[in-house]
């Protein structure tokens, strides 16, 4: 860990020597820990630590993004000059108009020490706890298990300078049976607060419990879609339909709908950086506050989250959701959230007559019609066919194309509990999303196993 | 730079590892991303750093940084050794490595124009005309072009005496144009979706490309497709293009192929794989005029390379011969368990990255014909242009794609456009429904610069080549 001190000495000191009229520099360096198992042995683990460094220089309304891993000095000033020069033979982006300026920061714990400090060898004692249990069913293990140390800084000629520190910790396991496999992972900046028993329990009891699959005809069932499988739509709600962009260019299914009813009114989706239920992160990568941004309110369209640009542009604030420098004004929400209700999972369950339980998804793809929010994806690692209120045994996995406006305006029951998923951007975010039952939720295919 | 390398392998050989290798990575990337007329992403990355591979107990072990002096080198190789360790105390057989060849060499890929030489204005004045073309009619309202360039250098060096050096350079782009309707919004893209086509040369394949001849047509086809009926839902004969023939290889036979999936060592994330061992030289994956082959070493693609980054030669080797399953894609740890050797497909995508099974170029050999040809020789059918969206199961069975826009094929012509275009299948029943592929005048080799595997995600430049093919009854238009 560098520190907050000698990161902002050392980036102020180059910026004060910057030609460009604004200049920003955005830091990020991460040590991790990445564990993968399979088949019941550890077959990949790494030790990561690197560094990137962006400048962002700006003349007038032209702007030139350069970034490097290195921290020498003489390599960091040619990366602002690289720059620099850029942003001189660019064209003006007419919706720049400043850089942020000073901001307040709201203090967030993020940083665990003992999540920064988990070595190898305690990772793969954690590992071994769930090969032991897998052993005993005559099962085997697949998964992964990482810790991560993130430093995040932002410092710019306009005043600002924001820095956090932060861990993550998480875990996914597979449990393989001869025809079935079962899922479950956690996610925490902590570390301690990983329930390794409970995560190797729920995938060994999915295993076990959807062991010889049937088949069933593809077609509208009523569905419960556990946290995993509510977060991987979300995930792609949030690619097609909560950035900026999208909600301008008109592609997003809340373009041109703000305050109509898209979905149920059960339903409220939005982004809270500084949430504790998911994982915490004050600002954005231009520095700037995160705020709170509603999705969809009670069924209702609401808003999208914006950079500075994009703000400038929609004539609106920046919400604080800016990407690294090189995102080309993509944005994006990092800590997504679904509200919850005051079900329980065993009470859905019980209140199906004839349904599905759907544990996962895999490869879900929200491309086919953005304005319905139509998708399509496979179900995976536990597949249950509910009969009159009980789960009767595992099924062969389906194929859903469904749009997602539909199917969450037709959500019956939602969870109180919800689950921070673990992201590809779990360093610096989550998705947290409850349990639900959905009716009448359209199949339209099935596979062999 | 050199010595430093050489003296941590000596030192490695001193700490009596099993095996360990090096690499030295020094990346540089130059994006450029126009919408609508603006420069939105303009960008510049210098990317160096080093990873160190160890077997120590017979375990792996991995650790890199980004600060290339001695004192790093060593505490990098300590603790990959000590995460090498880690790994040992859970293993059942010591990690055992397939021989090849310790290879001294230099490899760079063919370059006329190098990318980074182009004036700055020359990109920016292409992009921005192509996003203003495609931008004159009303109902377009997103236009983006862009391009990107890449310049790898690496070294690798191994214990047992490896040594190589070897330059890729890599360029691509592409533009695309979104009309919005009432009620849906509708994408054409030139000349492929996916980020545009890439390929392992400079900045000629840019001007080979002829951004600006393309721009009417796609602008014309965004419009036209928002007022087109939507493709129906049937079993029908269907000829796709060769772009998302790529994408269909991509997803249905390269992926498959990775022995990793099969022996379930990436189950975690991407899955597995339906081609179990006993099916090698064994499963009919397709119709007898199927053939495709792993080739690294095909010019222009984006998946070629001298060696891979296990310091294995590049090959070419088949996957699919006359319709039968012949083989995977390989490393040094799997090729062994089927009694091979490695095919050279072990790459990572920087320093920071263990090495996985990826492909490199995934080929569908061409047939015979033109597309005209196979058009006219087409009753009645649909023609799929394009691909839109990508699904596929985890052991890359049950597939869905959708296409940017369908055309009726009746009584061998081209009829009216269709929308939404979707089609489904389960992958050996499709592949066995294959019966013409055209020749080498449609076949080209796509580069796709994205594909996802591992934990981190480790993104893989990969390409495929393909000509359009005609598959007869394909369920179709599946969207509810």
């Amino acid at each position: 860990m560098i520190g907050k001190d000698r990161i902002f000495t050392i980036l102020n000191g180059i910026l004060k020597k910057s030609p460009a009229e604004q200049t920003e520099a955005v830091f990020l360096g991460t040590s991790s820990g990445q564990t993968r198992f399979a088949n019941s042995y550890i077959h990949q683990n790494a030790y990561e630590s690197s560094i990137r460094i962006f400048f962002r220089a700006v003349v007038g309304k032209k702007i030139g993004v350069v970034s490097t891993s290195s921290m020498l000095k003489d390599d960091l000033n040619s990366a602002l000059l690289n720059a620099y020069n850029i942003a001189m033979n660019q064209c003006e982006n007419p919706d720049f108009t400043e850089l942020p300026s000073q901001a307040v920061y709201q203090r967030v714990k993020s940083h665990y020490s003992e999540t920064a400090k988990f070595t190898p060898m305690q990772r793969a004692h954690k590992i071994k706890m769930i090969f032991n249990k897998a052993t005993k069913q005559h099962l085997t293990v697949a998964g992964r298990f990482f810790t991560s140390e993130l430093e995040v800084a932002v410092v710019n000629t306009n005043g600002i300078e924001a820095y956090q520190p932060l861990t993550s910790a998480a875990v996914n396991v597979t449990i393989m049976g001869d025809n079935s496999s079962g899922y479950a992972e956690g996610l925490s900046r902590d570390v301690r607060k990983i329930k390794f028993d409970r995560i190797a329990e729920t995938a060994t009891q999915k295993c076990l419990d959807s062991a010889n699959p049937i088949e069933i005809t593809p077609g509208k069932y009523n569905v419960i879609l556990e946290p995993k499988a509510v977060a991987e739509i979300i995930e792609w709600m949030n690619y097609t339909g909560f950035g900026a962009k999208r909600l301008e260019e008109g592609t997003s299914f809340l373009s041109n709908r703000a305050g109509k009813k898209v979905m149920g009114e059960n339903i409220s989706i939005y982004d809270d950086g500084l949430d504790p239920d998911g994982l915490p992160m004050p600002f954005d990568f231009e520095g700037v506050p995160k705020r709170k941004v509603v999705f969809v309110k009670k069924g209702l369209a609401g808003n999208a989250v914006y950079d500075t640009i994009n703000a400038n542009r929609a004539g609106v604030k920046s919400t604080g959701h800016a990407l690294t420098p090189d995102s080309s004004g993509e944005t994006f929400s990092l800590n997504t959230f679904v509200a919850g209700a005051k079900n329980s999972l065993s009470s859905m369950i019980s209140k199906t007559e004839k349904g599905i339980l759907v544990t996962r998804f895999h490869y879900v793809n929200g491309m086919l019609d953005t304005r319905k929010a139509l998708m399509t994806g496979m179900t995976r690692d536990g597949t249950f066919l509910i009969k009159k209120g009980k789960i009767v045994s595992g099924i062969k996995n389906l194929r859903f194309t469904e749009s997602m406006l539909r199917a969450f305006s037709q959500v019956k029951m939602i969870s109180r509990d919800r689950q921070a998923i673990n992201t590809w951007w779990s360093d610096v975010g989550c998705i947290v999303a409850p349990t639900m039952l959905i009716t009448g939720f359209n199949f339209s295919g099935k596979t062999e196993f | 730079m050199k010595e430093y390398l050489l003296e941590t392998i000596k030192y490695l050989k001193r700490k009596r590892v099993d095996y360990a290798d090096i690499r030295l990575v020094s990346m540089t990337r130059e994006s450029i991303d126009v919408k609508n007329g603006v420069v939105e992403g303009l960008s510049s990355h210098e990317d160096k750093g080093f990873g160190i591979r160890v077997i120590s107990n017979g375990g792996w072990g991995f650790a890199s940084s980004s600060i290339i002096s001695p004192p790093e080198l060593k505490r990098i190789a300590n603790l990959a050794i000590e995460v090498a360790n880690a790994s040992a105390t859970t293993i059942r057989e010591k990690v055992h490595l397939g021989e090849v060849e310790p290879y001294v060499d230099y490899y760079a890929t063919p370059c006329q124009e190098d990318p980074f030489e182009i004036p700055l204005d020359e990109k920016l004045d292409i992009l921005i005309r192509t996003t203003e073309a495609l931008g004159t009619h009303k109902s377009i309202r997103a236009t983006e072009a862009f391009m990107t360039f890449w310049r790898t250098h690496k070294f690798f060096l191994s214990t047992e005496g490896a040594f190589i050096e070897q330059d890729i350079m890599e360029s691509g782009g592409g533009f695309s144009a979104t009309a919005v309707g009432n009620s849906d919004a509708q994408r054409r893209s030139y000349p492929n979706s996916l980020r545009g086509d890439y390929s392992t040369a400079g900045y000629e394949f840019i001007r080979e490309m002829q951004f600006l001849s393309h721009t009417e047509r796609v602008r014309d086809e965004a419009v036209a497709l928002l007022k087109a009926p939507p493709c129906p839902s049937l079993e029908a004969t269907i000829i796709i293009d060769s772009s998302q023939m790529a994408l269909q290889v991509h997803e249905s036979c390269g992926h498959p192929t990775e022995l990793d999936r099969v022996l379930g060592t990436e189950i975690s994330l991407a899955g597995g794989s339906f081609l179990t061992l006993e099916k090698l030289g064994n499963l009919k994956y397709g119709s007898p005029i199927v053939n495709i082959v792993q080739d690294a070493t095909a010019p222009g693609g984006l998946g070629t390379f001298g060696y891979d980054d296990e310091g294995v030669k590049a090959q070419r080797t088949d996957i699919i011969r006359n319709g039968i399953f012949t083989g995977y894609l390989t490393s040094r740890e799997t090729a062994p368990i089927i009694n091979g050797k490695s095919n050279g497909c072990m790459r990572a995508d920087g320093y920071n990255r263990i090495p996985l099974i990826r492909m490199t170029n995934i080929n569908l050999e061409p047939g015979e014909g033109t597309l005209r040809d196979l058009i006219a020789d087409t009753k009645k059918g649909y023609y799929f242009d394009i691909n839109k969206s990508w699904s596929i199961d985890d052991k890359r069975l049950n597939f869905q794609f959708g296409v940017e826009a369908a055309w009726e094929i009746t009584d061998g012509k081209l009829r009216r456009m269709l929308k939404n275009p979707i089609y489904t299948g389960i992958t050996p029943d499709f592949w066995n429904k294959c019966d013409a592929i055209c020749g080498k005048a449609e076949w080209h080799i796509w580069g796709i610069p994205g594909c996802g595997k591992g934990q981190p995600m480790q993104t893989a430049h990969v390409a495929h080549g393909a000509s359009p093919a005609r598959f007869n009854g394909v369920k179709i238009g599946v969207s509810k």
